[in-house]
């Protein structure tokens, strides 16, 4: 068919001309039109407060399902308030929600955050300060998960440009995720105290690959420096010093990564692969002794038939001490967007999940890992799910990481020189100590030259 | 006998503007209807690269821009051993993968351009891994090398060797992902050549064969040089992607053990996002985009070579 060909398809160049650029405009114009309609559609159709919808945001994770699925849509049955709740994955929703609270875009009211975060959003003004927004905070919330909210922080190390300044809320835990002892019941009766200890029994009963002695995540990075830092803790090390300078390469970081190292001959020789999956799989299929993990396998997965072979044999505390307990403390915590079009409403969610009717509920459905002293202590609770008194007192034992928005820098850095500590020490079957003095001074180094790189930021 | 003669056109002084108008009209119609085309190339293409050397250009505090940067994102990436580290990785990564690549792509191709029966489930099951998504390939990988569950562990050990534990050695973890990019993208090579290969004329083959030529020197003298513009834009393609590779060693490794298998791609990732570096990871990427185009036209202009001496 040629263009003409009937009286419906005369198209002459002006008309194919006038189409052409109405169409350009059309284009051109339509992320504008997006935007508009987005930013007045989460301006909400009310103008009071609470009533308005709440729009929260977060990233996948299985300890934040009964949130999502049940405690949102109990708040909405309360107070009548609506309220959006939208996920994705980790890395997407952290630049998601940086990107919101950085442009003021309002597409959000409360960021769903990993307490790592805290440091930039609240330096960078991407979420509010929950104290001027005059948030009420329970009481009996555990105040180490609380101090996990504050910027700059209330203890240890703080950047240069806010060394005086008084510390302030910025967001609220809503889950305190922190490191826990997992151990096989078959073969300690009663939790180990030491690391010494946990050494002696793997000693003496572990006979891999059918039972190893220990299982921990070695892969670079975040991971393997989670499976380090109880340790480091526990025999008196410090990540960063109340100076900056890394605290890990001293005689106690040696000797707390020496004593990981010495576990190696009773570990699988995959370890340095190892993430949480590999790791607490060893576990759940009854094949390792013991190993340090977040609360989020207990409530998930050592008691479920479907994923575990260890249903009830495997018992929870507070990680193992040398000179003192030190387990590492990483909570799901919340925040008020910098743009959020409706704060009023926000704080008053915040308010009510954290109260203490509904965090005993959360602790006695689910066993999930409630911010209250007294919902982890509930004795119909903790009947049902053994796990959560230990995480009450590890919480209160826990070592918050470094405060600052290079915290993930240098994990990567000490995550790389552990990870090939570990694969050095599988070939080399010894020499443990120079091994872990060796990687933990390049560690220093590097870190050291991040540290004189931004000394405007730090010193 | 009347004579006729072409009708003069009176003159009409009102009609020439329109012509010129038309004239414009001509010359200026392809340019408009291209501009859409052109404007949502730029949105897509064009203003990615421009925001990403801007980036470049910028420091970053606490994930806000705060003030120009001038070139120090670039010297700090200059003076970066891990970037070089990187960059060592990655062309090591490149050179060895795409090399293989070409090779067994090739060598598939011929096998399979004169294979009558079966040819179309030969080649379906050829390039099936070509249509895995790249992060799916990391994941199915990183479950046949999984030293409790997968099956290469025990494989070795059933032939008497040791457990290699693929991913938990710096060696055997960089060749570990090479064998994955191999398995996915040797595919597109075989595709590509098995193209050239059937648009190669016959005439000059039949006429060597005749003249004696052996199946080597056929090979060599006639098929190589009619096919090496169409494997030259293979490889180039290749090169283009594998320096970018990131899916499947990110699921796999993430760049490990200790540095092991960190491509620049990995390294400035960690840089802007995890670190909130933009600017340094910006100019890691911009290096990144050099480091692409420079190997490609090495690759090029060592194929023009081969392609003249093999013509000699």
């Amino acid at each position: 068919m040629t263009s003409g060909s009937g009286p419906s398809m005369k198209w002459s160049r002006r008309s194919v001309l006038k189409g052409a650029g109405l169409g350009v405009a059309a284009a051109a114009a339509a992320p504008l039109l997006a935007a508009c309609g987005s930013s007045g559609g989460s301006g909400g159709s009310s103008s009071s407060g609470s009533s308005k919808k709440i729009i929260i945001g977060s990233f996948q994770d299985p300890a934040m399902a009964p949130f999502r699925d049940k405690y949102v849509k109990q708040y909405q049955q309360e107070t009548g308030t609506a309220v959006q709740y939208s996920e994705t994955s980790y890395d997407a929703w952290y630049q998601a929600c940086k990107s919101d609270g950085l442009n003021k875009t309002g597409a959000y009211d409360i960021y769903v955050m990993d307490d790592n975060w805290v440091p930039e959003f609240a330096a960078g003004g991407i979420v509010q300060n929950l104290d001027k927004l005059g948030l009420k905070v329970n009481p009996d919330i555990l105040s180490k998960g609380l101090d996990q909210g504050y910027w700059p922080p209330k203890e240890g190390a703080r950047l240069k440009a806010f060394k005086n300044d008084t510390p302030a809320l910025y967001s609220l835990v809503i889950i305190d995720d922190v490191n826990l002892l997992y151990y096989d019941t078959r073969h300690f009766s009663s939790p180990p105290e030491t690391w010494d200890d946990i050494y002696t029994a793997m000693k003496k009963k572990a006979h891999p690959p059918q039972l190893y002695g220990w299982s921990a995540r070695g892969v670079k990075g975040n991971p393997v420096v989670q499976t380090y830092l109880p340790l480091l803790n526990s025999y008196g090390g410090n990540f960063v010093n109340d100076d900056w300078s890394p605290g890990f390469a001293g005689p106690e970081g040696v000797a707390a990564l020496e004593r990981l190292l010495t576990f190696l001959p009773y570990m699988s020789p995959s370890t340095p692969e190892f993430d949480t999956d590999q790791e607490t799989s060893l576990m759940l299929q009854g094949k390792c002794m013991a190993l340090t993990e977040y609360t989020g396998t207990a409530v998930t997965e050592i008691d479920n038939p479907s994923d575990s072979k260890v249903v009830g044999k495997i018992n929870m505390a507070t990680t193992p001490k040398q000179v003192k307990n030190g387990p590492a403390i990483g909570t799901f915590i919340c925040s008020i967007a910098s743009g959020s079009p409706n704060p009023e409403g926000a704080v008053k969610f915040l308010e009510w999940f954290t109260s203490d009717r509904i965090q005993t509920q959360f602790a006695r459905e689910g066993g999930n890992a409630a911010v209250t002293k007294t919902a982890l202590n509930d004795p119909q609770a903790a009947q049902k799910y053994r796990w959560l008194p230990a995480i009450a007192q590890s919480v209160q034992l826990s070592t918050p990481k470094p405060r600052t928005p290079d915290e993930p820098k240098f994990e990567d850095i000490l995550g790389t020189q552990l990870n090939l500590a570990l694969v050095q020490a599988l070939q080399q079957k010894g020499g443990y100590e120079q091994i872990a003095q060796k990687y933990l001074n390049v560690a220093k180094g590097q870190m050291q030259a991040v540290l004189e790189q931004n000394k405007n930021i730090y010193f | 006998m009347a004579v006729t003669t072409a009708p003069v056109r009176p003159s009409e002084p009102g009609r020439r503007p329109d012509a010129g108008r038309r004239a414009g009209l001509d010359r200026a119609l392809p340019w408009l209807l291209l501009l859409p085309a052109a404007i949502t190339l730029g949105l897509v293409s064009i203003y990615p690269i421009y925001a990403g050397v801007h980036a470049s250009l910028t420091t970053y505090l606490y994930g806000r821009p705060v003030a120009g940067a001038g070139l120090k994102n670039y010297t700090d990436t200059w003076h970066d051993p891990v970037f070089w580290q990187a960059m060592e990785v990655t062309l090591k990564f490149v050179l060895i993968a795409v090399t293989v690549e070409t090779v067994l792509g090739l060598g598939l191709a011929l096998l399979v351009a004169n294979v009558v029966r079966g040819a179309r489930w030969i080649r379906m099951s050829i390039l099936a891994p070509m249509t895995v998504a790249p992060v799916v390939v990391g994941v199915i990988w990183r479950l046949i090398y999984e030293s409790e569950t997968g099956f290469v562990n025990p494989l070795f050990t059933s032939l008497g060797l040791g457990a290699p534990n693929v991913l938990s050695h710096e060696g055997s973890a960089f060749f570990g992902l090479v064998l994955v990019d191999v398995w996915e993208w040797t595919p597109l090579l075989f595709l590509i050549c098995l193209a050239g290969l059937q648009s190669i004329p016959q005439e000059p083959l039949e006429a060597a064969a005749v003249d004696g030529a052996g199946p080597v020197r056929l090979f060599f003298n006639h098929t190589l040089p009619l096919l090496l513009p169409v494997l030259a834009v293979g490889v180039v393609l290749r090169l283009i992607d594998a320096v970018g590779t990131f899916d499947q060693i990110f699921v796999l490794t993430r760049g490990g053990p200790g540095t092991a298998t960190q491509l620049i791609s990995i390294y400035a990732y960690n840089t802007a996002f995890n670190f909130t570096d933009y600017g340094h990871g910006a100019a890691m990427l911009i290096a990144l985009l050099a480091f692409a185009l420079l190997l490609v036209l090495v690759a090029l202009s060592l194929m023009r070579r081969a392609a003249k001496r093999v013509a000699q």
